[in-house]
């Protein structure tokens, strides 16, 4: 028996295996570890003429190890992330998990939208960097197809291209300052359809709040659902859930505790303004619990009882993912983000569960 | 149960290290000051592994926006995950003295730093608190 079965006795039976798929796991490249994936065309781009991805943040992140657990930094100077054999060691086994989906540091969409080409080229190369330095090297992790949004045309290419890798799971955008219910992005989502994958969304350090970046950090990382919360209501009013009705959406890194009031306020909003938007067919509430899903990470210390207020006003067990958003400063341990005492059939949606039902790509659990 | 740590001179003033003593992981600080401190090692919010966090000044309460007073006769131990703080004379939380690591004792003794799992003497300072 591991370790970490040892750590679950509850949940851990003979019978029947614990499982643990962590759908939020950074790994990270350098630029210059993609140049020999990306075009020729394109090196110059980084080589001469310096180009670096723009960060909005005005900010460092205010820890102990800047962006990442202090612990999970590499002696050599390094960042987290960098390093397959630490992230084995430090997750993988460490919490004997069936899966990691990796999110991945670069994405273009994010960023600001200047040189749309070189951007679609540079996630094409990121994700060929990601399939031969992390994909192929374990059979736990899993990818995502990083996209270019300011090219919706280039994006769906690329999901095209690579739509029928068995390993990527998702396609990802990072969360910029663009809501991308607009019908200029709609392609991506048709793409990802057509490609049976699901749709991450991740928060970034571009992500603004509604008002912009304040003065301080602390104000900044405690408005981070906003920005979930500004997309979800774009994908729903622009209908982009009715246009592509088998389409999943997985928010990540935005928690799940502001969602039963935007489920309830968005309601109300449809009973009063529905004829505003007519191509929404459905309660907001309904869209959701048929098409969206939550990352936990981070979470918020709450007790059972108001952890399980949640699950109830959200009305479905089939809404929350468990991230750890390895190998970042605010990681989520297994054993310790949320309450004790959770029904073991509910945490074993959350913990996997309901991860294999969405992410479809990934092989069946077994035991 | 008590254990060596390390030499005395092994630990300078500013430096964390990490002691197994039985089933306790125990995390032993040498302060500033020069004084000695042993807190249980596990953050109590999920676990961080307290060895490898950091040593601040501790921030006091301040009446005005944009007003930093660091207090430098109080240090802070600074979790490496989710970035907890705690009064390393007490081990209390700062946003929170309610919640306490449990402190252990810690003396040289000879050329050793020796730590036992006995609460430390005399009774720790009153926790600093916003």
């Amino acid at each position: 028996m591991t370790d970490a079965a040892v750590r679950n006795p509850v949940l851990q039976t003979p019978e029947r295996k614990f499982h643990i798929i962590d759908t939020d796991v950074h790994e990270r490249a350098d630029l210059e570890a993609l140049l020999p994936y990306l075009d020729p065309m394109w090196h110059k781009y980084i080589t001469d003429f310096g180009w670096t991805p723009d960060r909005v943040l005005p900010f460092a992140q205010y820890a102990v190890g800047g962006l990442d657990r202090a612990d999970s930094k590499l002696p050599d100077g390094r960042p987290a992330g960098c390093d397959y054999g630490l992230l084995r060691r430090q997750l993988l086994d460490e919490y004997d998990m069936d899966y990691a989906i990796l999110t991945g540091w670069l994405d273009a969409s994010a960023l600001n939208g200047g040189w749309p080409e070189f951007k679609t080229g540079l996630m094409t190369a990121y994700n060929d960097w990601l399939i031969d330095q992390w994909l192929d090297k374990d059979e736990r992790l899993m990818g995502s197809i990083h996209v270019n949004c300011h090219d919706p045309i280039g994006a769906a290419r690329e999901i095209d291209r690579l739509g029928s890798h068995p390993k990527m799971a998702q396609v990802i955008l990072y969360i910029g300052d663009k809501a991308w219910g607009d019908p200029f992005y709609h392609p991506i989502f048709e793409a990802a359809v057509r490609n049976n994958l699901p749709v991450g969304m991740h928060h970034s350090e571009n992500s603004p709040t509604a008002l912009g970046f304040h003065r301080y950090y602390i104000e900044w990382h405690t408005l981070v659902p906003q920005v979930f919360m500004s997309e979800l209501v774009s994908l729903m009013f622009n209908g982009v859930f009715d246009k592509f009705p088998t389409l999943k959406v997985i928010m990540i890194e935005g928690g799940f505790t502001w969602v039963p009031h935007l489920m309830s306020r968005a309601d109300q909003q449809y009973k009063q303004l529905r004829s505003e938007v007519p191509w929404v067919k459905r309660m907001p509430s309904q869209i959701i619990r048929d098409q969206v899903r939550f990352c936990t990470q981070p979470t918020e210390e709450m007790t059972l009882q108001r952890f399980m207020q949640i699950v109830e006003w959200m009305e479905s067990d089939e809404l929350l993912l468990f991230s750890t958003d390895y190998p970042h400063w605010d990681f989520d341990s297994p054993y310790e983000a949320l309450p004790i005492g959770i029904p073991v059939e509910l945490k074993r949606k959350i913990f996997a569960e309901n991860a294999a039902s969405t992410y479809t790509r990934l092989p069946a659990l077994v035991g | 149960m008590k254990q060596v740590l390390c030499g005395k001179d092994e630990l300078a003033p500013g430096e964390i290290r990490k002691a197994q003593v039985g089933p306790i992981p125990v995390v032993v600080i040498r302060a500033r000051d020069g004084n000695l401190y042993a807190l249980t090692a596990k953050c109590l919010h999920e676990g961080g592994p307290l060895e490898a966090g950091k040593l601040y000044e501790y921030m006091t309460p301040a009446d005005e926006v944009g007003e930093y007073v660091p207090d430098k006769t109080c240090e802070v131990l600074k979790c490496p995950w989710h970035g907890y703080e705690y009064d390393i004379r007490t081990g209390c939380v700062i946003a929170d003295p309610t919640r306490r690591l449990q402190q252990f004792s810690v003396r040289e003794e000879g050329d050793d730093i020796v730590v036992e799992l006995t609460p430390p003497k005399p009774e720790p300072a009153v926790a600093a608190s916003v």
